[in-house]
């Protein structure tokens, strides 16, 4: 039942004031209707535009912020169950769990861990995004005192805080108040203290049920304590629970079917008793708060991948401008390697050149985003292209040489590029790993020759 | 108000045989039948869809294998038969997948050691087996008809049949009546086109699993991802031609850059993640054959698949 935006239009104020940060009303009204912007920017609604508006405009799942600062992250604003249909917007928030009970080096260490681990891959620092503190103890001095060793490290990371009794909360929120963290988790028995404590301190908070209806009914109930900013725990006892109920709340929210369902799923790996099976599923099946315990390197670098992978949207491969790249302080005589501007292959042929130590040129030709072996496949990488970047970026004034070196997947053109540009060419390697003792050896005689 | 999740579907996701017992004329302890499945994965209500099999791939020479599986599993390596028996016996497989990679050496012509190979297999272990052959296409069809009549009557899966080269494939196929594997890189439409290639020569649809090409995840996983779901839909909507069950075969994932350069002490622990997060997130896709290398990978999964299983009492897709 979306609105059109003149529709809209009519149910605002009309003046034009500009405090939604919109020029006029009708600009607003157009980003209502494209679900760009959110009803409460304007302070002038009445109660009847609000509600007829609050339905049919905001995004079929909000947009929840966790954490403040450098490492606050988004979740929500999804809007589709299949990426193919368009794409994923929001990569989940993975935290590492702590309890409250483990010794505060420890929890120290997991927490400066979460602070400083950085995996680099395509170009992008991936990172974990959070820390999640249990009330294991039972007791709010011990919760409280644990929170307060993960912010004694100065990471300013979000924290989730993980106990249904509202006097630890609010003992560990004199710690941690003023940084957004995700509460959890509101329940039927809680819930009008959690509220409380979520609207004292602007936190977003989780509501947990492990029933559909339970979920709806509790929504209903913070919502109607003034808290706007939910997250959904359907509480999954197994991996099973979790995929049939974390789709039934995407779809359902999506086509707006339960408004109710219109918030980011929360999912605790260790629940469903699967660590890493709860982090693969979570990733592709919709969680957008990740819960789980610190993970070894193996696990950790395939969780960030695999999140990576599935945010990515296929339709855009995350492409490289074309152009002249250096490594090191490449001279005339230094060596010219070219290849596409699909990132992937940019940065591990780059990464490879680093550690070869040898300065060079990285000529980059506009395949639209294909990889070496796709691009020779689809006729995108060919001669013509290769010649004309060469002029584009006048190569030829920066080495006196004429001597290309081309992938050893671009090899069934070699000739036709030979001819088209006048330039020597050389077949490089296939693995980009080889390159090095390339250049050290075969580059090098050919370079004295 | 109800919470149901109804799709509408109208097709249903073909079955393929894999293995024939001595009750069908083999020599297989057990026979799979995957496919039948009629909603999103995962999301049947028991009994009606198994959880996707389990393979584990091992090949008749191992220069051709990564460092990390040899080092894993030791001389076994070096006897495909010893090799496909503690896959079954130890490492607990579903499936045994034979790579013939002996077939790679310059100018292989010993196409009857191909059939001796095959035989040890077929008696060490009573899995159903996948065989890859050459991808040679000088002796394709040689090879082909030697497995195709090594392992008659044991409805093997071939592979792998792509668009360029699947007539070999396909002709020992229907000679022996064995299943084979559709391969296309990477998009729904040559999947569909290969499937009527092959059906236009005589390969019936429960004799084609589709392998819709798995890049490593970190390399190509992104495009595999989607397709799998986007075969799948297609199926459920109606399209025969994709109906049918599919195989996730990240080949490179241990030769890809994070596993194959990671420290020593971590490189199992990374190559099992790697196999695993890409294995389990493909059967959420769809795909109903996972298959792995490191031996560690398998329980893992198998552990996992059941726990996915396990639907609360309540739910019901449609
Ligand atoms: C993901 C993928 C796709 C994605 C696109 C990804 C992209 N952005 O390019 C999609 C799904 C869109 C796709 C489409 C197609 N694909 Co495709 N795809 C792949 C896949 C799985 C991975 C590619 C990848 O990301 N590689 C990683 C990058 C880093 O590799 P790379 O660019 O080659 O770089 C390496 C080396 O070349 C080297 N290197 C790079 N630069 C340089 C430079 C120098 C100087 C040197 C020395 C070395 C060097 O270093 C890198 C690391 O070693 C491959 C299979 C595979 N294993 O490669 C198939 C593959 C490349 N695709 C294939 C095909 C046929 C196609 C299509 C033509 C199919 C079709 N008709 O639709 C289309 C073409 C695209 C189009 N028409 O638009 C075939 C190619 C067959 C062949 N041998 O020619 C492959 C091999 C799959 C297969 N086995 O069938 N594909
Ligand atoms: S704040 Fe309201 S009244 Fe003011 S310009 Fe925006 S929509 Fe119009």
């Amino acid at each position: 039942m979306a609105l059109k935006a003149l529709d809209i239009y009519k149910l605002l104020p009309k003046k034009n004031c500009k405090e939604c940060g919109d020029p006029t009303c009708l600009t607003f009204a157009m980003k209502l209707a494209g679900g760009k912007a959110d009803v409460d920017l304007c302070p002038y609604l009445d109660d009847n535009a609000k509600s007829v508006l609050g339905a049919s405009t905001r995004p079929p799942i909000r947009l929840v912020k966790v954490g403040v600062g450098e490492r606050n992250f988004k979740v929500g604003e999804e809007t589709v169950l299949y990426r193919h249909e368009k794409t994923f917007y929001h990569p989940p928030g993975i935290v590492f769990k702590v309890d409250d009970t483990q010794p505060d080096e420890e929890i120290a260490a997991i927490t400066r861990r979460v602070r400083d681990d950085t995996l680099t891959r395509v170009g992008s620092e991936l990172r974990f995004n959070g820390i999640a503190i249990e009330n294991t103890s039972g007791s709010a001095e011990r919760f409280a005192h644990a929170v307060s060793v993960v912010e004694q490290q100065q990471a300013h990371l979000p924290p989730v805080l993980i106990t249904t009794d509202p006097a630890a909360l609010s003992a560990a929120l004199v710690h941690c108040g003023s940084y957004r963290p995700l509460l959890h988790a509101a329940t039927s028995g809680n819930f009008k203290e959690m509220c409380s404590l979520a609207k004292l301190h602007g936190c977003p908070l989780v509501v947990r049920a492990d029933t559909a209806e339970g979920l709806v009914r509790l929504v209903k109930d913070c919502t109607a304590e003034g808290i706007q900013d939910l997250v959904l725990d359907s509480a999954p006892e197994n991996l099973g629970a979790f995929l049939v109920r974390s789709t039934q709340v995407r779809q359902l929210a999506i086509t707006r079917a339960v408004p109710e369902f219109g918030y980011p799923v929360y999912l605790d790996c260790e629940k469903t008793g699967f660590q890493d099976a709860g982090l693969v599923l979570g990733i592709s099946k919709y969680a957008s708060v990740i819960v789980t315990r610190p993970l070894t390197p193996g696990p950790a670098k395939a969780a960030l991948t695999l999140r990576q992978n599935i945010y990515t949207d296929p339709q855009k491969p995350i492409q490289m401008t074309p152009g002249l790249y250096r490594v090191g302080t490449p001279d005339k005589n230094a060596p010219v390697l070219m290849t596409v501007n699909f990132s992937l292959t940019f940065f591990t042929l780059q990464g490879y050149l680093e550690t070869s130590r040898v300065p060079c040129f990285m000529l980059i030709v506009d395949t639209e985003g294909l990889s070496v072996l796709t691009a020779v496949a689809a006729g995108k990488l060919n001669e013509g292209l290769v010649r004309d970047t060469l002029k584009k970026f006048s190569v030829e004034n920066e080495v006196t040489h004429r001597k290309l070196i081309i992938p050893g997947y671009a090899a069934p053109i070699s000739g036709r590029v030979e001819e088209a540009t006048g330039w020597k060419v050389l077949v490089g390697p296939r693995d980009a790993a080889e390159i090095g003792d390339y250049l050290h050896e075969t580059w090098k005689k050919e370079a004295g020759a | 108000m109800t919470y149901d999740l109804a799709f509408g579907w109208t097709g249903t996701i073909g079955t393929v045989t894999l293995g024939a017992t001595k009750a069908d004329g083999g020599s297989r302890k057990v026979s799979w039948q995957i496919g039948g499945g009629t909603t999103l994965p995962f999301m049947e209500p028991p009994p009606s869809s198994p959880s996707p099999l389990i393979a584990f791939e091992i090949c008749d020479n191992p220069d051709y294998w990564s460092p990390i599986i040899r080092n894993y599993c030791g001389d076994i390596v070096s006897s495909p038969a010893e090799w496909a028996k503690a896959a079954e016996q130890s490492y607990g497989a579903d499936i045994v997948r034979l790579y013939l990679t002996s077939t790679k050496a310059r100018n292989f012509s010993d196409i009857a050691s191909v059939g001796k190979t095959l035989e040890a297999v077929l008696g060490a272990t009573g899995l159903p087996l996948i065989i890859e052959g050459s991808n040679e296409p000088k002796i394709d069809s040689e090879v082909f008809l030697k497995c195709g009549e090594a392992g008659q009557g044991e409805k093997l899966l071939l592979g792998t049949a792509e668009a360029g080269r699947y007539r070999s494939i396909a002709a020992a196929a229907l000679a022996y009546n064995h299943a084979i594997i559709a391969q296309s890189p990477i998009d729904i439409n040559l999947a569909k086109q290969l499937n009527i290639l092959l059906r236009e020569i005589g390969v019936q649809r429960d004799h084609i699993v589709i392998d819709p090409y798995t890049g490593s995840l970190g390399y190509g996983f992104e495009y595999s991802y989607s397709a799998m779901e986007r075969i799948r839909f297609s199926a459920l909507k109606g399209d025969a031609d994709l109906a049918m069950p599919m195989i996730c075969s990240p080949a490179d994932t241990l030769t890809i850059k994070e596993v194959r350069e990671a420290d020593a002490k971590d490189i199992d622990d990374v190559a099992i993640a790697w196999e695993f997060y890409t294995g389990l997130a493909a059967a959420a896709a769809g795909a109903e054959i996972i298959c792995v290398r490191h031996p560690k990978t398998i329980g893992m999964l198998r552990a996992a698949f059941a726990d996915m299983k396990k639907l609360p009492a309540a739910a019901e897709v449609r």
